[in-house]
């Protein structure tokens, strides 16, 4: 089986590659990228604007495709699924977190979370128990029908990892996570990112500019040009 | 992914943008309701149509000539082959006044046995029928009795004398008349009964100086040899006698409601069109507007058909709520409609004595003391009797039409829903979520 050659790795990233093409000129975006995550590890990746972070996480995040190399999520390779086992493979095994929350607006922090188990087996009764304890878990329990309008930022976001949680994913990919946050909300963001990483064994990535949020992290990776340039291992802050 | 889902998801969005949504399901109303007004009251006409067809019988063959009939006409047609009655009749217009009320009427001279024959059983509202002799007894229809200048109320009294006039309002000639009897309503083409005065063939010839019979109804003795019977009839008189049949009407008016039909129903078709249009306008709108939502929904695991049917199931709402919509308003205003129609054509009969429908036959050039004929003489002219004056009609509503309606709505919305659900659905994820 697939599996077993990726052992104990959640995510494995083998020399990957992303050419761009506008026009004539190609843009090397990706260049000859590898790296291997652990089940539970919380990884950063971080470096400067247009230094291929974005891209890398598009990859990881199956909504992008490399023009070479090949990622592996808990021993599945991702590069040549059809759009409905994408689809379907979003869906089980991966969670967005995104700087703009992304949460759909006409909905309550309850239906926002339950989104996802919309395309499970679930009945909407165990769909919205499940939403509710997730929910309740990082602390929203009284805001379960609110609109995310009604929300503060640090809610919303809370919310979105709830809804990114909520399927018991393999990989939770965070982009910016804390980009639109104030320091003390940010920083309760990372605490339950890093608490999640450690208690439900799911690995994180996550991208930030921060420097001092790679604190909470057990690995950074740091990108320039397209190339990992330094993989930094964290002793963990208790 | 459960069908509810999509349902509540769909109803979601649109309750999103209220405004938006309810006037398009408002475009789809128009285009329905117009169809399902039309359609039934087009029914309406044709059901009425029919059923003073049915009243005349289906082996009725009508005669009208300008020179009139004489008894000695009247006899040789009972000795034709295959006929089983011949009812002469006598018609003109006159006025009447009573209770200070001035009605537009039809002054119809008819036998007693002829009327029964006519109508297949006489029902009197009150009273009874008028004798067959001279003396000026008279039984009047319903819109006599009850004229809507006095607002649907009794105007005539049975066992009271009313004062009708024959003729124009200049040189008119006025008779007293005791009224026996009021006549139930009826629907009949030959003979508007509902706004007439029906007495005795010789009082009526009296009243309008009038040594001929009008019109002649003949029956024949079955529906296999009415068309042999005025073959024959057509082979005696020549050109010089009109000889229609029942038949030859019903298929004229069935024809000529059928075309009218058609091209009111392509006129609605044409505002459900542009309801179409609408729909995939709004709809591409939203799916704009919503792209960095689908671009959301894509990332956590929606497919391109689950997109598509949130999209389309939208349109699907928006043609379904039309469709109800549209067949509730369309009853309403087809009844409206008709009570409007005919308020108006029966205010207008009234309005104007002489003008209104015996107008339309006065091709007789005798007209005595100015009292026109009547001439039955073409299915044309038989239904414009029938349209101005005799017959007033309801919309009919079938299942079928409704039902119709409604499939036509939920498909047509459907249809426009498909290509801006489509656009949505085939939207990459990396591209909409980069959309703010």
């Amino acid at each position: 089986m697939a599996k077993a050659n990726v052992a104990n790795y959640s995510v494995q990233v083998k020399n990957l590659e992303k050419i761009y093409r506008s026009g004539d000129i190609k843009v090397r975006a990706l260049e000859k990228v590898s790296f291997s995550l652990g089940e539970g590890d919380f990884a950063a990746i971080v470096g400067p604007s247009g230094s291929g972070k974005s891209t890398l996480m598009n990859i990881l995040g199956t909504i992008d495709k490399p023009t070479a190399g090949e990622v592996y999520i808990d021993g599945v390779p991702t590069a040549k699924m059809n759009g409905n086992q994408l689809a379907n493979f979003r869906n089980k095994k991966l969670g967005f977190v995104f700087q703009a929350y992304n949460l759909i607006v006409g909905l309550t922090a309850e239906a926002n979370v339950e989104l996802p188990l919309m395309m499970t087996s679930m009945s909407p009764h165990e769909r919205r128990k499940k939403a509710d304890s997730i929910l309740s878990t990082l602390g929203l329990s009284d805001r379960l029908m609110l609109k995310p309008t009604q929300l503060s930022g640090g809610q919303q976001q809370r919310v979105a990892i709830a809804r990114a949680l909520v399927n018991d994913p393999t990989l939770i990919l965070a982009d910016e996570p804390t980009g639109n946050l104030d320091t003390h909300s940010g920083d309760e963001v990372i605490k339950l990112l890093r608490e999640i990483s450690r208690k439900r064994k799911v690995t994180i990535i996550m991208v930030t500019h921060n420097p001092d949020i790679t604190k909470y992290c057990d690995m950074v990776i740091h990108i320039r040009d397209g190339r990992v340039e330094k993989m930094e291992k964290k002793g963990v802050v208790k | 992914m459960r069908i509810d889902d999509f349902l509540w998801l769909s109803y979601k969005d649109l309750t999103e943008k209220k405004v938006r949504t309810t006037l398009t399901i408002l475009m789809v109303m128009i285009g329905v309701a117009s169809i399902v007004a039309l359609v039934s009251l087009t029914e309406g006409i044709s059901a009425s149509v029919q059923t003073s067809l049915q009243t005349l019988g289906p082996t009725s063959i009508i005669l009208s000539g300008s020179k009139g009939f004489t008894t000695t006409d009247v006899s040789r047609l009972s000795g034709l082959p295959n006929v089983s009655a011949v009812i002469p009749i006598i018609e003109g217009s006159g006025h009447l006044l009573a209770n200070g009320q001035n009605t537009s009427v039809t002054v119809v001279g008819i036998s007693t046995e002829g009327i029964t024959e006519l109508l297949d059983g006489v029902n009197m509202y009150e009273g009874s029928l008028y004798s067959d002799s001279i003396s000026p007894t008279v039984v009047v229809g319903q819109s006599v009795a009850f004229p809507s200048s006095f607002d649907g109320r009794q105007n005539l009294q049975v066992g009271y004398p009313v004062t009708l006039y024959t003729g124009g309002h200049g040189s008119s000639q006025s008779v007293t008349v005791s009224v026996v009897g009021i006549l139930d309503s009826y629907a009949s083409l030959i003979v508007p009964i509902d706004s007439a005065v029906v007495m005795s063939l010789p009082a009526a010839g009296l009243l309008l100086h009038r040594s001929t019979y009008s019109t002649i109804l003949v029956r024949a003795s079955n529906t296999s040899t009415v068309n042999s019977v005025a073959q024959l009839i057509t082979n005696i008189y020549g050109s010089s006698v009109s000889v229609v049949t029942t038949q030859q009407i019903a298929q004229t008016a069935d024809k000529i409601i059928g075309s009218i039909t058609t091209l009111l129903v392509i006129i609605a078709g044409i505002s459900l069109l542009v309801a179409a249009i609408g729909i995939m306008n709004i709809m591409l709108i939203s799916v704009y507007e919503r792209t960095h939502d689908i671009g959301i929904l894509k990332s956590i695991g929606f497919k391109n058909s689950h997109i598509l049917l949130v999209f389309l199931m939208q349109s699907l709402i928006i043609g379904v709520a039309g469709g109800i919509a549209g067949i509730a308003a369309g009853v309403g205003s087809a009844y409206g409609l008709s009570y409007i129609s005919s308020h108006v054509s029966s205010t207008g009969a009234a309005g104007a004595p002489g003008a209104g429908p015996t107008a339309s036959y006065g091709r007789g050039p005798q007209a005595h003391g100015g009292a026109t004929f009547v001439a039955a003489g073409g299915a044309g002219q038989a239904m414009a009797s029938s349209s101005s004056s005799s017959i007033s009609f309801q919309p009919v509503f079938t299942i079928e039409t409704m039902a119709v309606a409604l499939l036509v709505a939920v498909i047509v919305s459907a249809i426009a829903g498909v290509y801006p659900a489509w656009r949505a659905s085939k939207l990459e994820p990396i591209d909409a979520l980069r959309q703010l």
